[in-house]
């Protein structure tokens, strides 16, 4: 999993993960790879995120109960895992989303006056 | 693999797939994309171990502390390495003396026999309480009532012991051999190793003669030669063929060299063997019917039992109260060592668990002295859990070592504990040491290890007091102070417990070797010279003779007279006695008539072994077939017989029906009483007394000695086989030397348990002497005080004495009552437990006391030599 050095991409902020990961699910159900392609295709290439910690993070996630996971078939005919909010997962993306706004502001304040925003 | 790690695999083959496929979808080269979606999603092992992390987060996290920990506990016990080292040889002695007396135990007691089905083959025993008989035996007539009557037995099995001179594999010997039925080797559930073994085929009269060779024999008297199968052997006076060696198994109820069928035995096809109820040699043993239960065949076999009595009141006294019982044969094997090794067992708890309170001890004072560093910790932010995980880890090391050391020791300790318990048990001999010893080390070692490290108080998180990081010194609080003591007091009172059980056992010992047996113990030499059954019998009597008769004019000899018995070694070999009535003398109504030991000797029996004559006279050649029968009786038969002291020349007469029709015999002396059957509890026997000439059944040679008796061994042995080329002498033993042999495995208990208790004395002297110095060092600043305000050295020394006779005393209080507590439990179990008399627990009180002060000793002038100025300079 070595990062390549000449890549633009942007590292995650630690504990930002989870909180992304739930906001791609709140469109629909979806399996890893779809997930990861949907934070990299939305975030203009900027954000992608490691196998090494999606997995991880969607099971820890799933442990806790904010998302389910059932088998399917996908558009490849492959069979995957698809994952899906919970209530309790949609309870705590808005708790995530509150506070991941009131830290943008707040370090927006600091950084003033340029909007929010990185480089 | 778990579930979870299966879905894993299956989810990262459809992310690789789906991802592959969008890339050849974008127009890549397939081999490309294949090789861009795997390295665009990194090293799959790697994932894996960050699941891995996610699904066993709880134990990951628990696991690296407790590692670390340990690292940490081994590093700060290398600086205390005498405290390591005390704490390491404590728990190993501990671990090993459990460990391996567990292994016996379970060999012993719990493995089940090699026997097919050993769960449902059971051991049946007559046995006579009335008479003092444990096992009776049965005749043949009784074995023939219980197979058709008993349905809870699918079928019998009869075993017999007899001597035959064995001639065909070397020299001529004397070799017990089991005669059985055709149906015993099918009961035992036995397989042969080479031939064949006896089937009902061999059954009766008229089978051709066979024997069998045991395990044993066959590979250490003939190296496992195979090709004995075949051969003919001559067993007495008959011959037999060899058809099999039988497979190794535990020998019960007798270690015989080779076993046979009734064809080969003239005895077992006499009238006597086969229609004479009384005349018992027969052990049985039997398998329980499909659906029977244990209880069921008791049940059942003594019904049976008792209706047997019913219809033949003439073989039964009812003074013998006669009765069966039905064990499991495993069960019955084990019973004798069941006893024995329980007692090691606790005897070794006992040990075990005055090892953990003096590491408990150990651990304590030392926590003592770290409390600076865990409140340092505590205050940090480290949990009360975490404070735990330190300690219990610094203990695990401790135990783990302890544990090895243990285990290491243990090996050899089992072979010890095995040969002590193959005294009472046969099974101990294949006792081996196997994985069970590294569990049950590993178990103590895990048990001493939470236990210990619940001992040390935490330092309180609401209440940091204690929290002195800049002070060195250690700071005893009182509930620490009382734990050190109670510990101790812990260790006071269990090796009191053992002290007293070895000094009971001691006392026991030391009653029974000062017991006056009566004889010439130390220059009388006793040997047995089997005759070969054709030879018995009034033939006997002149072989007799002319050995009598040349061994006396061998240099050295004193005396030299022929018995029956070997006092002791042939324990049990007339059975318990026979039926007597005595002339003028009619039992009252419902008294039955009294039992005495029948043991022929010839003339001179008496004079050689020291027995006195104290009324009439001895034997002579006259006394002889044809001439009037006589007797000679104990002191104690005459004074029962005859209260009014006329014993002689009154006359008495068998009334067992083994004596067929009772002939009347004069007594014409009384000699001193001898217990030969009991070591231990000499009894007031009555004995009666054949001249040999008119019961001619000797075999017994006793040998009154002027020098050393051992030394004329060669030289009787000579004279024999002049006589009579193939005849066996064996066994020479003086008469003290027979009862050591008899009493060696009482003594072996004593010392054993001896040992226990000294290893125990030992560690708890060492906990006693700890607490207190550490008490005293822990109070250099009191005492300073103390002595600055005018006390002086002597009161300091007093006051540190005092405090130690004052655990030793609460100590064997709680020990004095835990034990009588314990022996209340215990005789519930094992039926009668004996109490120690006075002298054991005074003794071990004694003993403790002494050793305590002496261990108070040190601390105490440490106490009084305090120097003023440093100790209060100290704080």
């Amino acid at each position: 999993m070595a990062k390549n050095p000449d890549d633009q991409r942007l590292e995650l902020l630690q504990g930002t993960l989870d909180m992304l990961i739930l906001r791609t699910l709140q469109w629909g159900t979806q399996h890893g790879h779809g997930i990861g392609q949907a934070i990299r295709t939305q975030s203009d290439d900027l954000l992608k995120v490691e196998t090494g910690s999606l997995y991880p993070a969607l099971h820890r996630l799933e442990k806790r109960g904010w998302l389910k996971s059932e088998w399917g078939v996908s558009e490849a005919h492959q069979r995957a895992k698809y994952y899906r909010l919970t209530a309790a997962g949609k309870a705590q993306l808005s708790r995530e989303q509150d506070r991941w706004s009131q830290l943008v502001h707040a370090i927006g304040r600091i950084m003033n006056p340029a909007p929010a925003g990185k480089e | 693999m778990r579930p979870d790690e299966r879905d894993l695999d299956e989810e990262i083959r459809g992310h690789l797939a789906i991802s592959v496929k969008e890339r050849i979808e974008r127009g890549e080269d397939p081999e490309a994309a294949r090789l861009a979606a795997l390295r665009e999603f990194g090293y799959i092992p790697a994932v894996r171990d960050s699941m891995r992390r996610v699904w066993y987060s709880r134990w990951f996290d628990a696991a690296a502390g407790l590692a670390c920990d340990m690292r940490i506990g081994l590093r700060s016990l290398l600086h205390a390495k005498g405290l390591a080292a005390t704490v390491v040889v404590t728990l190993a002695l501990g671990i090993g003396a459990n460990a391996a007396i567990f292994s016996v135990v379970r060999g012993v007691l719990l493995r089940p026999l090699v026997n097919r089905d050993e769960d449902r083959l059971v051991y049946i025993r007559q046995s006579a309480p009335g008479l003092g008989a444990a096992n009776t035996t049965f005749s043949v007539p009784e074995i023939n009532d219980f197979k058709p009557r008993a349905s809870t037995i699918a079928a019998f099995g009869d075993f017999s012991t007899i001597d035959f001179t064995l001639i065909g594999f070397g020299k001529p010997r004397v070799v017990q051999a089991g005669v059985v039925s055709g149906s015993y080797f099918e009961v035992m559930g036995l397989r042969p190793v080479l031939g064949r073994l006896l089937n009902a085929a061999d059954d009766g009269p008229d089978a051709a003669a066979v024997a069998v060779l045991t395990d044993r024999y066959w590979t250490t008297a003939l190296n496992s030669d195979p090709t004995v199968i075949g051969k003919t052997i001559r067993l007495g006076s008959r011959s037999a063929t060899v058809v099999g060696v039988l497979e190794p198994s535990v020998p019960y109820p007798a270690d015989t060299e080779i076993i046979a069928n009734v064809a080969t035995s003239p005895h077992h096809l006499g009238a006597t063997m086969v229609t004479e109820r009384t005349h018992r040699m027969t052990e049985l043993f039997g398998r329980l019917a499909p659906g029977a239960s244990l209880e069921g065949a008791r049940a059942e076999l003594t019904a049976v039992h008792t209706a047997m009595m019913r219809d033949h009141p003439e073989a039964y006294a009812a003074a013998a109260q006669s009765q069966v019982s039905v064990t499991l044969l495993r069960d019955q094997i084990a019973s004798p060592a069941r006893t024995v090794l329980l007692l090691l067992l606790a005897a070794a708890g006992v040990v075990f668990v005055i090892a953990c309170s003096n590491v408990a001890n150990l651990i304590l004072a030392r926590s003592v002295r770290r409390e600076s560093e865990l409140a340092v910790r505590a205050a940090l932010g480290a949990s009360r859990g975490a404070l735990r995980r330190t300690l219990l880890a610094e203990s695990l090391v401790l135990c783990g070592i302890g544990a090895v050391l243990g285990v290491v020791l243990a090996r050899p300790l089992v072979t010890v504990v095995a040969r002590f318990a193959a005294r009472f048990s046969v099974r101990a001999l294949e006792v081996t040491v196997d994985a069970s010893l590294l569990w049950v080390g590993a178990g103590l070692a895990i048990a001493a290890a939470v236990l210990l490290a619940y001992v040390p108080r935490l330092p309180s998180t609401h209440r940091p007091t204690g929290f002195g990081p800049a002070r060195g010194g250690a700071r005893i609080t009182p509930g620490t102070n009382r734990r050190l003591r109670v510990f101790a007091a812990t260790q006071i009172a269990f090796s009191f417990v053992l002290l007293a059980a070895a000094g009971t056992l001691l006392a026991a010992l030391v009653a029974l070797q000062r017991t006056d047996t009566a004889y010439n113990m130390r220059q009388v030499l006793a040997l047995d010279v089997p005759l070969p059954i054709e030879a018995t019998g009034p033939k006997s009597i002149d072989f007799f003779q002319e050995a009598m008769r040349r061994i006396a004019t061998l240099p050295g000899v004193a005396r030299v007279a022929v018995g029956s018995f070997v006092p002791w070694r042939d324990a049990g070999r007339f059975g318990p006695g026979f039926q007597f009535a005595v002339e003028g003398r009619t039992p009252a109504d419902g008294e039955e008539n009294p039992h005495a030991r029948l043991r022929n000797v010839a003339p001179g029996f008496f004079a050689t072994l020291g027995v006195p004559t104290l009324a009439g006279r001895d034997f002579t050649d006259d006394d002889r077939p044809g001439s009037e029968l006589v007797v000679i009786v104990s002191q104690s038969l005459a004074q029962q017989m005859f209260p009014r002291g006329d014993a002689v020349n009154r006359r008495l007469w068998w009334t067992d029906p083994y004596f067929g029709k009772p002939a009347p015999r004069r007594i014409v002396g009384v000699v001193a009483d001898v217990d030969d059957e009991n070591v231990a509890a000499a009894g007031r026997a009555l004995t009666i007394y054949h001249p040999l000439r008119q019961l001619p059944f000797g075999g017994r040679l006793f040998v009154h000695t002027a020098g050393d008796p051992y030394a004329l061994v060669p030289a009787v042995t000579r004279v024999i086989r002049e006589i009579s080329a193939d005849q066996p002498v064996e066994r020479a033993a003086t008469l003290e030397d027979v009862r050591a042999a008899v009493l060696a495995p009482e003594q072996l208990n004593a010392f054993v348990l001896s040992g226990f208790a000294g290893v125990a004395l030992l560690i708890a002297v060492v906990g006693v002497a700890g607490v207190l110095a550490f008490s005293v060092s822990a109070r250099t600043r009191e005492l300073g005080v103390r002595l600055a305000m005018g006390s002086t050295p002597r009161r300091l020394l007093v006051r540190v004495l005092s405090e130690g006779a004052l655990i030793v005393t609460i100590g064997i209080a709680a020990g004095a009552a835990g034990g009588y507590a314990l022996a209340a439990v215990a005789s519930s179990y094992l039926g009668t437990v004996r109490l120690p008399g006075a002298l054991p627990i005074l003794g071990a009180a004694a003993v403790l006391v002494g050793a305590a002060v002496l261990a108070s000793l040190m601390p105490a002038a440490r106490a009084s030599r305090v120097d003023v100025l440093q100790a209060l300079r100290s704080e």
